[in-house]
């Protein structure tokens, strides 16, 4: 699946895609558990709370 | 789609009043005039930019702006607000020692704050936003 494809499943731009991936912003719950429901996994699998408080993808 | 409309009807406005300007002076240009000419310039530009780029997005089917794009927004206004309240108590302090029109003083105030918002935007798209 490309950036542009996922993007527009979980009904944002392709640069939240990139951003997320490059790890250069933390997500909303909502979109959070949209990307979780899409790939049919736990969140905790896509996103990981670590002990300073960011959230790594 | 509205606000992408409005985007350009208003850039389409600044190019406007900046052709009834350019008639009024008839030519007569210092380079305080000049300056501020380019610089709004560089901000139409800017606005062009961003219009085309909503714009692109709309036509791949994306939404013009998403929960990233409007805190990139909410973040750059609110840091430029305070870069602006610095700037304006700066110009105020400028106006008793530079010999300027106060009507050139408050144009060159209101370009400063719009360059500073599109220099602030661009540092946080690069940046990004975590950890808020």
């Amino acid at each position: 699946m490309t950036q542009d494809e996922l993007a527009q499943k979980v009904n944002v731009r392709r640069e939240t895609i990139l951003f997320l991936e490059k790890n250069k912003y933390n997500p909303s719950l909502k979109l959070a558990h949209d990307l979780a429901s899409l790939f049919q996994v736990p969140i905790e699998e896509l996103f990981i709370f670590e002990e300073k408080g960011e959230i790594s993808g | 789609m509205k606000r992408t409309i409005i985007l350009f009807v208003v850039i389409v406005l600044v190019l406007v009043s900046i052709a009834v300007w350019l008639l009024g002076t008839s030519g007569r240009f210092n380079f305080v005039d000049m300056f501020q000419f380019g610089v709004i310039l560089v901000v139409v530009g800017f606005a062009l930019f961003l219009g085309l780029k909503r714009v692109g997005s709309l036509k791949r089917g994306e939404p013009a702006e998403d929960e990233l794009s409007r805190r990139i927004l909410q973040k750059t206004a609110a840091i430029s607000y305070y870069i602006s309240l610095y700037m304006w108590v700066f110009m105020i302090y400028l106006k008793d020692r530079v010999t300027m029109d106060t009507e050139q003083l408050l144009g060159t105030g209101i370009l400063a704050m719009a360059v500073t918002f599109g220099v602030v935007w661009l540092v946080i798209s690069r940046r990004g936003i975590r950890n808020e």
